[in-house]
């Protein structure tokens, strides 16, 4: 019985040394064989090629022997990365010829920013995206911009603070003072109902005296059935947000009619909700925005101690947030036409029966849609400081 | 598969060949009738001692008239004790005549008296000096051997910072009396055997009865006589015969040099194996949990030793699958690495000459060597080598362009890791298996390491120890036994005894012993 046992055993390890020694380490890659890409972009030439830019991450240590073992080098600002292009018909093809131009092997896996070109959003995103998620190495999470200035611009930043520009737009990206969209978000919208999409825009900052140039986020651009049709800019962008759910932090300023002042809150937390509604062949849409805010400065007349005065504050702000809003939702539907909301989304859950059959005229429905925004604005935290004590007439 | 056949007739020829001569068990050789005649007995005695230029054979008259023989082995009889208390009563002229005089003469508390010339060789060469009288059928072996012993000290490789200092020694007798110190209970039972026909090493075995399940106790006694060797010099000779699997890397009896850990097994049903010559004694059966446990969990506050013991579990983990997690990672699966981390990584293994794998085995068979060489060389010398292997390991292998850094980290904390195992022969037997990870890690990557892991789990949970599944309580199951392995339970807790040993009698001590205000008088009280 333990005989057998130890028969089993012993082909079992003979079978399994041939596995290991004929197979060997043959998809071993060394980090050393890599060419580890922080930032790709994407763009089109002139005579219509696709362009891919990449910034590769030098590893290759500078000349810093003194400082012998433990302390390794940390000279990871300007200088430790270089930005390759190659074109092709296809991003495959431009991948491969970027390989032709690199040592190492092409490496998407740390890719964590994808900057389109307006050029190639003009001309449409949807072959570039077929790749990025069909290959399995780029990451989903990987956050996508689109650039007015030429894309290589963008990538020969070196700001003076993160380790790269692609770190940089990241993390601003994250501050979620604009949109933060993601690989896979971007592909959600584009390949969902409305067929319509958002992608922040990237901007570079002119040098400007001592000041480096630098690119921030300011904007976003709107795409519709995967092609570029129109911009929005920053206070529109905060419009777009308000509508997507997506506001995590914000600070209005609001100056109510008799406040002779500007009053500025911060944003505690916030709530939208989408209600469609289909009534005789109508379609609308009820959007409901709760907000719980959190005064910060107070430069006007009023006295928070007292309820009129919140009450006087809280519906000037309900104001303010229907005019941010409608001014995005205008733009996006008589301009644009594009569904970057979700409505498509909304209706399609409430109302799927419907949708289905009038999916066809969904622009048309969009367009002329109407639209109620009920914003309903907290002070949650007006404080025990009412009027300002800094103003002595006050007192 | 011709050639597995003749792999495998190669085997069994091999095996028929092994098949040993049966050696005669210990002094029974010897074993001739005992007469009543001191001469035949004095010539048997002369030849079997033929050469053993330490046994002393004294002849004298009892009160000038019975011709007597007193035999023991020089260094380990008290032979003052013998002149005072033996011959010097009994060399005085008065008559004695019958045995039982005799006996009585000699003021010794421990007289035995003995038929068979193979006894007679037994308690000489345990000690103890025989006395023969002339036209008696009987000896009398004196309980009065001694030889020099260590004192009993606090063992270096078990060390405590709150507990009893003191710890086995090599003398089976004192160890017996140490843990009949612990456990003063007449349920302690201590049974003795000899083992090995030429060291005949005194072999105890001890258990606490109405604890221990009686059949647990037959087994382990009949294991032992089981075994025929020729000598037994440490309990590791007895371990490696009488456990379960044993081409297992994991030990399946756990040894300690501890009183306290001895008998804080006896109380949970577990048999005490010692073994005469060596300080470690062997405890059966034990659990994986057993040994990841360290006196100390229980020593200290309830909550420090939960935290102490889960600490052991996750650097168990690491000492196991840290340097091949590592490899695996950064031969394979570079995009799991943070960005951040990863061109640090990079950056340090730019000039680096060897692959991964390589570079691991390299740090961790230096660090083996390290460690083995500190071990056995004598203190002096041993500081030395630490600093060399500090400069070696350390930054000189960076410096030189050997070793990425992050690799010197790796093994630094997997050599940590593994001495955070209670038990030095867990910690190295995972220090072994360690090196096959790291192989299959380099080879296949994160699957390789997930085959590892499987195959060692399957052992784990496979493998038993005196019929006492191995991963106990985990598999079989039980949530009682997870009060000691998830955490270390408050002891008024721990009212019941690990199921697997426990299970004859299951009651440690009653419930409801938290402390706090008596309920029971409050409640009267109306309060």
């Amino acid at each position: 019985m333990n005989k057998g046992k130890a028969k089993g055993t012993l082909i079992g390890v003979l079978l399994f040394i041939p596995v290991a020694l004929l197979s060997g380490c043959w998809d071993r890659t060394e980090v050393n064989d890599l060419a580890i890409i922080t930032t790709g972009g994407l763009d089109m030439t002139e005579d219509r090629k696709l362009e891919l830019l990449i910034k590769q991450y030098l590893v290759a240590p500078t000349s810093n022997q003194q400082s012998g073992g433990f302390s390794a080098d940390m000279d990871v600002g300007s200088g430790s990365s270089i930005v390759r292009s190659a074109q092709g018909v296809t991003m495959a093809d431009a991948v491969s010829h970027l390989q032709q131009v690199l040592s190492r092997k092409v490496f998407w896996g740390q890719n964590e920013v994808f900057i389109f070109g307006d050029r190639l959003a003009k001309e449409g995103l949807a072959e570039v995206m077929d790749y990025l998620t069909r290959h399995p190495i780029p990451r989903e999470r990987a956050n996508v911009f689109l650039s007015f200035s030429p894309v290589k611009e963008v990538l020969e930043l070196h700001p003076p603070i993160e380790r790269s520009v692609s770190q940089a737009l990241r993390k601003m990206a994250e501050n979620q003072t604009g949109l933060n969209i993601s690989l896979k978000e971007l592909a959600e919208m584009m390949a969902g109902r409305s067929k319509a999409a958002v992608i922040p825009i990237v901007q570079i900052m002119p040098k400007n005296g001592k000041q480096e140039s630098f690119a921030y986020i300011n904007g976003t651009a709107v795409l519709k059935d995967g092609k570029l049709v129109g911009r929005m800019n920053d206070a529109e962008t905060r419009g777009i947000m308000w509508l997507r759910n997506e506001i995590k932090t914000a600070t209005v300023t609001a100056s109510p009619p008799h406040a002779k002042g500007p009053i500025s809150l911060q944003l505690l937390r916030s709530h939208t909700e989408l209600v469609p509604h289909i009534k005789k062949g109508n379609w609308s849409m009820t959007v409901r925005i709760e907000t719980h805010d959190d005064i910060v400065e107070n430069a006007s007349e009023l006295d928070f101690s007292t309820l009129d005065h919140i009450e006087e504050l809280e519906h000037e702000l309900e104001n303010q947030i229907k005019r941010r809003i409608q001014m995005a939702l205008g733009r996006a539907q008589s301009e644009m036409k594009a569904d970057i909301f979700g409505f498509a989304d909304a209706f399609y859950r409430k109302y799927p029966k419907e949708w289905n059959r009038n999916k066809d005229r969904w622009d048309d429905l969009f367009s002329n849609m109407e639209v109620n925004v009920q914003a309903k604005v907290y002070v949650s935290r007006p404080g025990v400081t009412g009027k300002s004590i800094f103003k002595p007439e006050q007192r | 598969m011709d050639m597995m056949k003749w792999l495998w007739s190669l085997i069994r020829f091999r095996q028929r060949l092994a098949e040993p001569p049966k050696p005669q068990q210990g002094n029974a050789q010897f074993g001739g009738a005992f007469s009543a005649k001191l001469a035949l007995n004095e010539q048997a005695l002369r030849s079997a001692y033929s050469n053993c230029s330490d046994v002393i054979f004294h002849e004298f008259y009892i009160g000038n008239r019975t011709r007597a023989l007193l035999v023991y082995i020089d260094g380990l009889t008290n032979i003052e004790e013998v002149d005072q208390h033996v011959l010097a009563p009994l060399q005085q002229d008065v008559p004695a005549h019958s045995l039982a005089d005799i006996r009585g003469k000699i003021a010794v508390s421990s007289i035995k008296p003995i038929q068979t010339l193979t006894q007679v060789i037994e308690e000489i060469s345990g000690g103890n000096p025989v006395l023969l009288v002339d036209h008696e059928q009987q000896a009398l072996a004196i309980g009065l051997s001694k030889w020099d012993k260590r004192a009993i000290h606090e063992p270096s490789a078990e060390s405590v910072l709150r507990g009893p200092r003191e710890g086995f020694i090599e003398s089976i007798r004192t160890n017996t009396a140490l843990l009949r110190r612990k456990i003063r209970s007449p349920h302690l039972k201590i049974q003795t055997m000899n083992i090995g026909t030429y060291s005949v090493t005194p072999v105890a075995i001890a258990y606490l009865e109405g604890v221990a399940a009686p059949s647990l106790v037959k087994e382990v006694v009949d294991r032992l006589k089981r075994i025929e060797i020729d000598g037994i010099l440490e309990s590791v000779y007895i371990e490696e015969l009488i456990e379960d699997d044993p081409r297992s890397p994991f030990p399946q009896l756990l040894s300690t040099e501890r009183p306290d850990v001895a008998s804080a097994y006896l109380l949970e049903g577990h048999v005490v194996v010692l073994v005469d010559g060596t300080p470690s004694v062997l405890i059966a059966p034990v659990t994986f949990f057993s040994l990841l446990q360290s006196p100390e969990d229980y020593y200290e506050r309830f909550v420090v030793g939960t935290a102490i013991r889960w600490l052991r579990y996750l650097f168990f983990a690491i000492s196991l699958l840290g340097p091949s997690f590592y490899i695996a990672v950064i031969t394979y699966h570079q995009e799991m690495i943070p960005n951040a981390l990863l061109l640090t990584m990079a950056r340090s293994r730019e000039q680096i000459p060897f692959p991964a794998l390589i570079e691991a085995l390299l740090m961790e068979s230096m660090f083996e060597a390290l460690r083995e060489a500190g071990a056995r060389l004598p203190k002096q010398i041993g500081t030395a080598v630490s600093i060399v292997g500090a400069l070696v390991i350390g930054q000189a292998a960076i410096a030189a362009g050997i070793v990425s850094s992050p690799m010197v980290m790796v093994v630094a904390i997997t050599g940590v890791a593994s001495f955070m195992a209670p038990r030095f022969t867990v910690g190295i037997s995972v220090r072994l298996l360690r090196f096959p990870m790291m192989l299959l890690a380099g080879i296949l990557g994160l699957l390789g390491l997930i085959m590892g892991i499987i195959v060692i789990l399957n052992h784990l949970f496979q493998l038993r120890s005196f019929g006492v599944p191995f991963m106990t309580p985990i598999a079989p199951m039980q949530t009682r036994g997870m009060n000691d392995v998830l955490w270390r339970a408050p002891r008024w807790m721990l009212t019941k005894r690990p199921h697997m040993t426990g299970a004859w009698n299951p009651v440690r001590q009653p419930p409801n012993q938290r402390p706090g205000p008596d309920r029971a008088k409050n409640g009267r009280d109306g309060s």
